[in-house]
């Protein structure tokens, strides 16, 4: 029992990073889609160019022996090969670039009216997060701040430096506008899975449009250097978001 | 702006994914209600759509029911001019529901999903003069059309959704003391 529990709870968090892992996490956004693919696409170029290069090294190696070849060849000049070996390596940074900077460009592209705002606000070192497209005064917005839970408070199956007491609840399939911003020092909204990594810089709003194509636990750390507890946030998709939000209000519209 | 007669994209958008998710549908629904001109359809399909939710809140407050179908026509004629704001009474018509309903709310959602929309004014990652436009042309609405006019609220909810709070709170206070360092 307690080695089938520490077995499935420890590989659950499949949105979270794994021991020794070498892949991204699974992508949970078009964005974290394209920016695997695009690893993927570049990476059959790489290692071909890898094969070719390490061939010619390892065959120059070889060869290069005082017994078996103690007169070298002396070849200094080589038109062709030296136009060749000029050109076509400066083709292939040129090929990545294409697919490159249309997906850059696609990130940031500020393409459809967004559902929901969300606003990011960075701390030393929580977050506070808030939620106020359904305000009808400036003082009540549902805000709340997510703290990490310490490492002696984890239960079993839970991450370290990725759990937090408030998680952020965000519908599934649904476009969203994440503003981010920061109270303090340069912090970093960042959630691997869903392929965003955003600077919080205090003064200024940063924006970045998400769809989440799933439900889970996305998790995420701080990415930027900000202190001593530099680890952050999570996200969970849900469907339920619109009741668990009116939940979330009522209490306050009772309250005002 | 354009996206003021017409859906905004993303309302169009949930139309399509209607019948898989249950968060677009409600906005989509309200937005229904608002084109169509036959208010007590609109409040029909409401019904069957989630009878046992209706008949409750019918059940307990009839009032509060009643309120939400006296007020829906009169935002539906509205919403030939200026549809923002009439969504924007819509909500609030939602809220004061929910206030009087209390339990029975609890178990729909009653939100609409809308916020601010995308500004091409402001088609960069950095959005902190959207905010502060949307913040500086609502306190100028307010001044041209006088306090509580229905045409500002759609700039209050657009600077709310994009200011942090803590920006506003501080602006609230410049304005009051007269140092607020924009064009009012």
């Amino acid at each position: 029992m307690k080695f089938l529990e520490w077995l499935f709870l420890t590989i659950s968090p499949c949105d979270a990073a794994e021991p020794w892992q070498l892949g991204s996490q699974d992508g949970a956004t078009p964005m974290m889609q394209g920016i695997i693919d695009l690893h993927h696409d570049i990476f059959f170029f790489l290692i071909l160019i890898l094969v070719f290069v390490l061939r010619i090294l390892v065959r120059a190696l070889w060869h290069f022996h005082y017994q078996k070849n103690p007169i070298p060849q002396r070849i200094v000049h080589g038109t062709t090969i030296e136009i060749l070996r000029t050109i076509f390596p400066s083709l292939i940074p040129m090929f990545i670039a294409i697919p490159s900077f249309a997906l850059l460009y696609s990130m940031d592209e500020v393409v459809v009216d967004p559902a929901i705002t969300i606003k990011a606000i960075g701390h030393q070192w929580y977050r506070t997060y808030e939620y106020s497209d359904y305000n009808s005064s400036d003082e009540q917005s549902l805000t709340f701040d997510s703290y990490m839970i310490p490492e002696d408070d984890l239960e079993l199956g839970q991450s370290r430096l990725l759990e937090v007491d408030n998680r952020v609840i965000v519908p599934a399939k649904t476009h969203l506008r994440i503003i981010v911003t920061s109270a303090d020092v340069l912090h970093s909204w960042a959630v691997p899975s869903l392929g965003v990594k955003c600077d919080a810089v205090p003064g200024r709003l940063n924006q970045i449009s998400i769809w989440v194509q799933r439900e889970g636990v996305f998790y995420g750390q701080c990415s930027e250097i900000c202190g001593t507890n530099h680890a952050f946030t999570q996200a969970v998709s849900r469907k339920d978001y619109g009741s668990r939000v009116s939940n979330q209000l009522i209490p306050q519209t009772e309250e005002a | 702006m354009a996206t003021d007669t017409a859906p905004s994209l993303s309302e169009q958008y949930l139309l399509d994914k209607d019948g898989k998710s249950d968060v677009g549908s409600k906005p989509v629904d309200l937005s229904k209600e608002e084109s169509a001109e036959e208010a007590p359809t609109a409040a029909i399909e409401v019904k069957t759509e989630e009878p046992a939710a209706a008949q409750e809140s019918t059940g307990t407050t009839p009032a509060a029911a009643e309120e939400s179908i006296e007020t829906t026509p009169a935002a539906s004629s509205e919403s030939t001019e200026a549809a923002p704001a009439s969504s924007e009474e819509n909500n609030e018509t939602a809220e004061e529901e929910k206030s009087g309903e209390g339990e029975t709310s609890e178990e729909k959602p009653e939100i609409k999903l809308e916020t601010a929309p995308a500004d091409f004014r402001f088609p960069t990652t950095n959005q902190t003069r959207h905010c502060f436009t949307r913040y500086i042309e609502y306190h100028r609405c307010v001044a041209a059309k006088g306090e509580g006019a229905p045409e500002c609220d759609k700039f209050a909810k657009y600077y709310r959704a994009l200011c942090p709070g803590e920006w506003v709170e501080r602006w609230n206070e410049q304005r009051e003391n007269g140092t607020f360092p924009g064009p009012l």
